[in-house]
């Protein structure tokens, strides 16, 4: 009877739990992840400038040919267009397209998004874009669109994107 | 006399109980908060607290490159300005005379270094430009055209990660 009292009146009581055993391990914890802590993450993105290179001799398969696509970007629009070594020019202007912004919008790279999706379906081969911005466009609309280029809903779409001047 | 008084205190002194799980607590948050913001390669670029660098689904990492950084009022190479901007434009950099330019200058002379390490088998280096988001592509073009011509064709763009 007495030992039920006293198991009772053991069970009652608060257990401690020793932290600071604990505590010292995260004061050392914090100093090291504070150390290589890093608030902003830097990321890259690869391009280069339009360089002569020789053409190819063979002709390929309908599969295989590869198209380069041409997006023109300007104050008020983005002009879509693709060109080829192996396919008629006049085959390809059915590709030709003009994607028009708002005015005080932002562009609307979701059109441009789903008709790169479909040249990309119709040239699965294709890899290459070129990016050819007017002067005045903003250095963040090239990104956004560069972005837009590369991947659409994690799927690589033009991976090598190429930056140029308007020639002329 | 004074001597029994501090011993008859010492007897009743109790420490003070330290509340330690709400420090706990907070240690724990802040664990936490650095372990995700955890990277075992941080980051040593100096850049202007004025560089607003475009964000981007960009998920390359850098390698070790050319730090190019093209802010709002200065063109710097290495931690070295070599040009201030103004208007719009890179002070002393001719669109039409690029080979004249120091930013030309530089460049090459790290392309003829680079040249001579190559033959001893290290990697090509890229120019990595830090540009503002809010510059014109006009000015961004001039230093990329630049770039090129000193033997730097492919290069990459700093973008924070989105």
């Amino acid at each position: 009877m007495s030992k039920l009292r006293q198991y009772r009146r053991k069970s009652s009581e608060e257990i401690e739990i020793d932290l600071v055993p604990i505590m010292n391990m995260f004061l050392v914890l914090i100093p090291f992840l504070l150390m290589s802590a890093c608030f902003f993450h830097l990321k890259v993105i690869n391009t280069s400038i339009p360089v002569l290179s020789e053409a190819a001799t063979d002709a390929p398969k309908e599969k295989d040919v590869k198209v380069t696509v041409i997006v023109e970007i300007d104050k008020n629009s983005i002009h879509l267009s693709t060109v080829s070594d192996s396919i008629a020019q006049e085959k390809l202007d059915r590709w030709s397209t003009e994607v028009k912004k708002k005015q005080n919008e932002e562009y609307p790279l979701d059109n441009v998004s789903k008709h790169l999706e479909r040249i990309k379906e119709r040239y699965p081969a294709s890899t290459t874009l070129i990016i050819i911005p007017e002067e005045s466009v903003i250095y963040d609309t090239i990104i956004q669109t560069m972005d837009v280029a590369r991947y659409s809903k994690g799927v690589p779409l033009f991976p090598n994107v190429v930056l140029s001047g308007k020639v002329g | 006399m004074a001597l029994g008084k501090m011993k008859r205190h010492s007897k009743q002194f109790v420490p003070p109980k330290l509340h330690i799980t709400s420090m706990m607590d907070m240690f724990t948050i802040i664990l936490i908060f650095l372990l995700f913001s955890f990277s075992n390669k941080p980051e040593t670029i100096n850049i202007d607290k004025n560089l607003k660098l475009p964000e981007s689904i960009a998920k390359l990492d850098r390698k070790e490159s050319i730090k190019l950084v093209l802010s709002l009022t200065n063109l710097t190479l290495e931690d070295e300005v070599i040009a201030s901007v103004k208007d719009g434009k890179i002070v002393g950099l001719d669109p039409h005379k690029l080979k004249e330019s120091n930013i030309y200058q530089k460049l090459k002379v790290y392309r003829e270094e680079e040249i001579e390490s190559e033959d001893e088998g290290e990697a090509r280096k890229h120019v990595i430009f830090l540009c503002d988001k809010r510059l014109s592509f006009k000015i961004i073009n001039t230093v990329i055209k630049a770039a090129a011509m000193a033997g730097y064709p492919n290069f990459q763009f700093a973008v924070l990660k989105k």
